[in-house]
């Protein structure tokens, strides 16, 4: 059976879609979304500097989510670091940045987004034997292929891990998760294998299915439900993957045709999907930026204590996230947990 | 110093980021005169439930208080200068980082405190810590969640990892960001219930810890503070973490 087709639906789905992209794949940065400026943002005011203390340069775009994890870096750092906050657009240019760096020597900068690194990539080619101050990576796709692309860098991964999203499923539903059907195309195989790995600790075996990265709406549709009723899994992770959640009419010939069939718990990693007006995603599992900021300010320190050497430091998996769930649709089909509620950062009813 | 302010996303991205709702601060600070007339009491605990859930609680069962529960120290650090309450409800150890005194005590089973336990993955952590990295909720900033640690743990060259919510302790044995993670024993059960790792604990030799606890910082209100902390139903001292006040 198929659920109605709000209006309301429609918009979320195209909402997600798009921001699906921008979370999950901003290789391309700005260049791929509509240039049309959005209304002024308050701007952002460093903290007043101090003589003598070291100073941390963060280049980011001003914009509410990177906003929220600065606010929250800056007040752990403040203390310890002058802030020179770098605001980057679609016109920054690595001079810019060369500029910003010239300017106030950073003892390290923090870069946020794939465009942002992507300048930061190209200021270095431009530099090849000048000396890099170490840099931390974070809210950009696949950190870890970026820092490999950098010299001087780490940072903290912004995909939230599947274990993490598996550990809450089991804390809010009263049915078991022990398989957990993961659909995926080439891009995301490594990823994905490292998820396993994760995902065995908790004893949740991950099943992935790799599917083309031109898959159609009708192959997806077969590879969910090979999934469910081949493998027999518990549940379905959604991967933050624009591929997989094209526009409206793709996710609703796709993802919704089959998961309302097969009756499956759907993880997602974006709030809007969750909508109990129009069921689909049961559980969101999205990052929590302030405490991003926090683990992002360990990270610095840490840094700070081992001299600067990046080199040796990994990149970290994001240790926090906020949760949507669908409590109806928890209820009605899969059982809630007594004390779910409690836990539950936001509970749609 | 801040350079080049004027460069604006795209108009789509702005609208969908805001259309996730949960991804604005979770906590600003508010005023205390934002509750009017009421006592305003500042809560920073971790506890087993949401801050936004136990904040409710407490606001359907203190209405005579205006209670603001804060989540993060930061967040908690800054309502403190900014809203200036009349009283902040948390552990004793955060009431005496800045001097305060409890009005009021919270007990559990006749205990004024409890012990901390130290949780491993597979074997606990015994012999030397030096070196180790040791996970903590953040209670204190940076330095005095660090001395803390050290106190519980009499130990001085230990790396700690601080997190935000006591549910961020688990990823850390998860993905073996951490050698152990320090939480009251109380929380043993819920984290017990939540993972399938094998968990290993011991005791830590410099608890016992202070149970959370009242302190009044505007004499004029004690009274009726003291009155309604008293009166609170059991559900909602259970979910404090407590069975009774005391005096102090």
């Amino acid at each position: 059976m198929t659920a109605p087709r709000t209006p309301h639906w429609r918009l979320a789905a195209f909402s997600t879609t798009l921001l699906v992209f921008l979370a999950g794949c901003a290789t391309t940065g700005y260049e791929s979304v509509s240039p049309t400026p959005m209304p002024d943002l308050p701007p952002i005011v460093d903290p007043p500097a101090r003589s003598g203390a070291p100073t941390l340069l963060i280049a980011m775009p001003n914009s509410p989510n990177f906003v929220e994890v600065r606010k929250s870096l800056v007040s752990e750092v403040r203390k310890n670091f002058n802030i020179y906050t770098l605001a980057v657009g679609p016109e920054s240019t690595p001079a810019d940045l060369a500029a910003a760096i010239e300017v106030v020597n950073p003892v390290c900068v923090v870069l946020m987004n794939n465009a942002t690194m992507k300048l930061y990539r190209q200021y270095q080619t431009a530099h090849p034997t000048a000396p890099m101050p170490p840099a931390v990576l974070l809210m950009a796709s696949f950190v870890e292929e970026v820092q490999a692309r950098l010299r001087r860098a780490t940072g903290i991964a912004y995909e939230v891990p599947g274990v993490t999203a598996f550990v809450h499923l089991r804390s809010v539903m009263s049915a078991p998760i022990n398989r957990v059907g993961v659909i995926y195309r080439p891009p995301f195989r490594k990823f994905v294998e490292h998820q396993k790995s994760l995902a065995a600790k908790e004893h949740v075996e991950l099943i992935g299915v790799s599917v083309p990265n031109d898959v159609t709406a009708a192959g997806l549709r077969g590879a969910l439900h090979d999934l469910a009723n081949g493998s027999k899994v518990d549940a379905i992770w959604m991967l933050n993957d624009n591929g997989l959640v094209r526009d409206a009419k793709f996710v609703d010939d796709a993802w919704r045709t089959e998961l309302s069939d097969a009756r499956l718990p759907l993880i997602v990693g974006v709030s809007n999907l969750v909508e109990p007006s129009s069921p689909l995603g049961t559980l969101a599992v999205v990052p929590d930026h302030e405490a991003l900021g926090l683990q992002a300010a360990n990270l610095i320190f840490d840094l700070a204590d081992n001299d600067w050497k990046v080199e040796n430091h990994p990149v970290e998996l994001p240790l926090s996230v906020k949760t949507v769930v669908d409590v109806n649709l928890v209820r009605a089909s899969f059982g809630l947990r007594p004390d779910a509620l409690s836990h539950i950062d936001k509970a749609l009813e | 110093m801040t350079l080049r302010r004027n460069r604006h996303p795209p108009r789509p991205i702005a609208w969908l980021l805001l259309g996730l709702g949960l991804l604005h601060p979770s906590h600003p600070a508010r005023s205390a005169m934002a509750q009017g007339a009421k006592p305003a009491v500042h809560v920073f605990l971790q506890l087993d439930a949401k801050s936004s859930v136990v904040e409710k609680t407490l606001q359907q069962h203190l209405p005579q208080l205006g209670i603001v529960v804060f989540g993060r120290f930061r967040d908690f650090e800054e309502g403190l200068t900014t809203g200036r309450p009349d009283a902040v409800l948390s552990i004793r150890a955060v009431l005496e980082q800045r001097g305060k005194a409890p009005s009021l005590q919270g007990n559990r089973g006749g205990q004024s405190a409890e012990p901390y336990v130290l949780a491993s993955v597979n074997q606990p952590l015994e012999g030397s810590l030096a070196g180790k990295t040791i996970g903590v909720v953040d209670l204190l900033g940076r330095d005095g969640t660090q001395t803390f640690l050290n106190g519980l743990l009499k130990a001085t060259d230990v790396k700690i990892k601080r997190v935000a919510k006591i549910e961020d302790l688990l990823p850390l044995l998860e993905f073996s960001a951490a050698d152990g993670i320090v939480l009251p024993r109380s929380m043993l059960s819920r984290l017990l219930e939540r993972t399938r790792l094998v968990i290993k604990t011991k005791e830590l030799p410099g608890g016992p810890v202070g149970l959370p606890a009242v302190a009044v910082l505007n004499p004029a209100v004690r009274d009726v503070i003291v009155r309604c902390f008293q009166e609170l139903d059991a559900p909602s001292k259970r979910l404090l973490g407590i069975d009774s006040w005391s005096v102090q």
